[in-house]
């Protein structure tokens, strides 16, 4: 839905030491006036965003292990990982295993900026791993899974091992209307924007940049 | 905590949309963004050179100079930058520090002068990264010796302070000669007897003319028995004395018995006592013989003397395993070529190789080239497996030397490396560990303080904020992760408190039979909310750790507004969920007697939460 443009140059390097030749990959986005075209963001934002991207990857692109290492320190205490993961699934548009600049800041514009339906679509398509359209009850268990996992071992009360698959049955019988064993987009929808908790806490992280 | 990566917060926290349609409690409020767009450049301007940075960049570490309002102080008004009168190139550290998360230690600074650099700017050592951690802590404690070497002699010149024991005072004489005359003198005349000692033994066997009324010549021993004999006595007589007065000084008597110079002292003076006792009896006059031996372990007495036979005894040992396996390998040769010479020279006539350990003479000798002579091969097949013998035994014997040299140094070396770097890695796993536990312990205090405040402000209806409040950064990152507890319904504690808990659900557990005669009431099961209504006294916030708790119990009365507007305000925007297994009816006859509300008394289930808070009230 989103066309991810900019200039992937790769330049080639001869390592004095092993006489071989390595490759770096340098990934400069478009211009700013474009990307400010393509998402909600000032460009003053989208400045201070790039600022702190680069100063991670100074490459230019994210790769998964370096954006679960990021991750990770968010949480220290427990294991951030798998989580990290469905999400660099999410954040990586054409899917080729890395997240540059473009993809990251339209992504955010979704979250941060975007309309409510907009928001939600996002976080249907954070779930449904296999990208089919509906959320099974296997997904929505890795998911609830990986984010138990970020609590870690100290917690109060303890995280039993039945606490993800009892959340993921609450979860789907507020959801799953007809009661097929999947959720389907129209009933995701439907639910939460009737769920006015939901509702509130989408809008709570607008004026985050 | 993470404010390496403070850019990259704003992105986590919209991540966290991920958690909202899942969540199963409602999320709270997120922080106010107090001076938003105030993200200007700051001039810093340290001795002439000029630094430029965000103001943001600063304010990750708030508890530092920098990044705290304590810049203020150097704020230059004529010229609008902040101004140091610092070092310049130290300072390019310190201030990349803020900019990467990383503190780097230059190998051509002065150590010193970096230290007090970092305590000027309020920055604390512990967080040089490891690439260069260990230089600096080598650095460190070469500088911490030298200072140390310094006040050592400088005190050595000083007054003996008078108020040592008459013990210490002669412990210390022994071990240190220097201290006073009367221990030199000592130290001088134990070496004198002990150099007495050893020559005597030996001039005893030399032999010494001839007696009048005997044709063999005799040793001096035996000529001049009486004088040798008195000889003998004199020096073990001092040697008693000196391992006696050593024993009464020592401050750990049972550790200097089992040292090792002690042993060689009682080694070297037993001989003469047991002499004494056993002079007249024929029969083990051959032992008494051989014990005359052992007085020549009276040499070893010189390595309190000599530091270098110290340290030659410190070496060995340690390359203990290297000499074994030399040996190990050295024997496997023996015996190999032993067995061949010995097949091999079976068949000559007359010949010397009588038996494969008879051979092994045979082959030691000719491995170390030495070459006595006394046994030779006379067979061609002898000879030719002689001379492999003797050039692979040039081989075997000429490598090891230089290896167990170079090992002697190599290990040396190494273990003191491998002390070191254990030493280390125990502090680093320390301070990772200490800096994790800040971390949640910063998150705990945020919630608490979040929590009392909003309390204290409905009651009083003015902010009663003790301490400053946290910085934007901080502020976010801990709403990050209330929002997961939220989302998941449960809710980060530290090790400690989770331990304990721990420890508190297995005695529950193992007394929840005894005390299942109690009744329950109605509402057994029912939901913890309502309990809550009631319990007043009993409530508290669930994340404190045990000081904490014990002390909002008692302050209850007096907080007691407060807290039920607490219970209530939670009461309405927190539908908990219990957790059945836990719940067990047992732990109400510990807190009868203390806990003040009785309602929620005689349910006989209760939330973890209440039942923890009873326990350790009751503990007090």
């Amino acid at each position: 839905r989103y066309r991810v443009t900019g200039t992937l140059t790769i330049t080639a390097v001869r390592d004095a030491e092993d006489d071989a030749e390595l490759s770096t990959v340098c990934y400069r986005p478009e211009g700013l006036d474009r990307l400010v075209q393509q998402t909600n963001f000032s460009k003053k934002e989208l400045q201070v965003l790039y600022r702190g991207f680069k100063n991670e990857c100074p490459r230019g692109v994210v790769d998964e292990e370096t954006f679960k290492n990021i991750y990770s320190q968010f949480f220290p205490q427990g294991d951030s990982s798998m989580y990290a993961h469905f999400l660099f699934e999410a954040f990586d548009i054409n899917n080729n295993g890395s997240v540059s600049f473009e993809e990251f800041v339209v992504s955010l514009s979704i979250i941060l900026r975007g309309s409510i339906t907009d928001k939600l679509n996002w976080a249907f398509n954070l779930y449904d791993l296999n990208k089919d359209g509906c959320i099974t009850k296997e997904e929505m268990t890795d998911i609830i899974r990986s984010i138990y996992d970020m609590m870690g071992k100290h917690t109060y009360p303890n995280i039993k091992d039945s606490a993800p698959r009892e959340h993921v049955d609450s979860f789907f019988q507020k959801m799953d209307k007809n009661h097929d064993g999947v959720v389907t987009i129209e009933e995701f929808l439907e639910t939460c924007q009737k769920d006015e908790n939901i509702m509130q806490s989408m809008h709570m992280f607008d004026n985050v940049i | 905590m993470a404010a390496g990566v403070a850019a990259w917060l704003p992105f986590a926290r919209a991540a966290a949309i991920g958690w909202m349609p899942v969540a199963s409690t409602p999320m709270p409020i997120p922080p106010q963004r107090k001076n938003k767009g105030q993200d200007g450049l700051i001039i810093l301007n340290v001795s002439g050179t000029k630094f430029q940075t965000w103001r943001t960049t600063l304010e990750r570490y708030p508890d530092t100079l920098l990044g705290s309002t304590e810049r203020d102080f150097f704020f230059h008004e004529e010229t609008s930058e902040y101004f140091f009168d610092r070092d310049p190139d130290i300072f390019r550290h310190i201030l990349n520090f803020y900019r990467t998360g990383k503190l780097h230690y230059p190998r051509q600074e002065c150590i010193s002068a970096y230290d007090e650099e970092l305590a000027f700017f309020g920055i604390i050592p512990e967080i040089i990264g490891d690439c260069c951690y260990e230089e600096y802590k080598d650095r460190r404690r070469e500088n911490a010796e030298r200072l140390q070497d310094d006040e050592e002699m400088d005190m050595s010149n000083d007054v003996t302070p008078v108020n040592l024991t008459y013990r210490e005072y002669l412990w210390r004489a022994f071990e240190n000669p220097h201290t006073s005359t009367l221990a030199l003198v000592f130290y001088y005349v134990t070496g004198f007897f002990i150099a007495i000692s050893v020559m005597a033994n030996v001039v005893e066997t030399v032999p010494c003319g001839t007696m009048p009324n005997r044709s063999k010549e005799v040793s001096c021993g035996d000529r001049y028995a009486l004088a040798f004999f008195c000889l003998d006595t004199a020096c073990v007589m001092i040697f008693t004395i000196e391992y006696l007065l050593r024993l009464v000084a020592a401050p750990s008597r049972y550790k200097f018995m089992k040292s090792v110079m002690s042993v060689i002292d009682v080694v070297a003076i037993m001989p003469y006592y047991i002499g004494l006792v056993m002079t007249d009896n024929d029969q083990v006059s051959g032992a008494f013989v051989t014990l005359r031996v052992f007085r020549v372990f009276r040499i070893f007495k010189f390595s309190r003397h000599s530091a270098g036979l110290r340290i030659l005894g410190y070496t060995l040992k340690s390359c203990a395993s290297e000499l074994g396996f030399l040996l190990f390998s050295l024997t496997m040769a023996i015996i190999i070529f032993a067995t061949v010479m010995f097949y091999a020279e079976k068949g000559s006539s007359a010949s010397k190789f009588t038996s494969i350990p008879a051979a092994f003479w045979y082959t030691i000798v000719t491995m170390t080239t030495l070459g006595y002579g006394d046994m030779v091969p006379k067979t061609i097949v002898g000879k030719v497996f002689g001379s492999i013998c003797s050039l692979s035994g040039v081989l075997v014997i000429a490598l090891p030397v230089p290896v167990i040299v170079s090992n002697f140094s190599r290990i040396y070396h190494q273990s003191q490396r491998a002390e070191k770097r254990r030493a280390q890695r125990k502090t680093r796993l320390a301070r990772i560990r200490a800096a994790k536990i800040r971390g949640t312990n910063a998150y705990m205090r945020y919630k608490q303080n979040g929590l009392l405040i909003d309390s204290l402000e409905e009651e009083a209806g003015q902010a009663l904020v003790g301490k400053a409040p946290n910085p934007p950064f901080e502020s976010q990152h801990h709403h990050l992760l209330h929002c997961l507890e939220k989302t998941t319904n449960h809710e980060f504690v530290d090790e400690q408190t989770f331990q304990s808990n721990c420890l508190e659900i297995s005695l529950m557990n193992k007394s929840g039979s005894r005390a299942s005669s109690l009744s329950s009431s109605p509402h057994g099961l029912g939901s913890c909310c309502s309990r809550r209504h009631r319990k007043k006294s009993s409530f508290s916030l669930p994340s404190t750790n045990n000081q904490e708790l014990s002390t909002i119990q008692i302050r209850e009365r007096p907080m007691v507004n407060s807290r039920s507007s607490l219970n209530a305000k939670l009461d309405e925007t927190v539908p908990l969920k219990c957790d059945q297994p836990y719940i067990t009816p047992s732990m109400v006859s510990l807190s009868a007697p203390v806990v003040t509300s009785s309602d929620g008394h005689g349910s006989a289930s209760t939330t973890p939460y209440s039942q923890s808070n009873i326990v350790r009230v009751s503990a007090l």
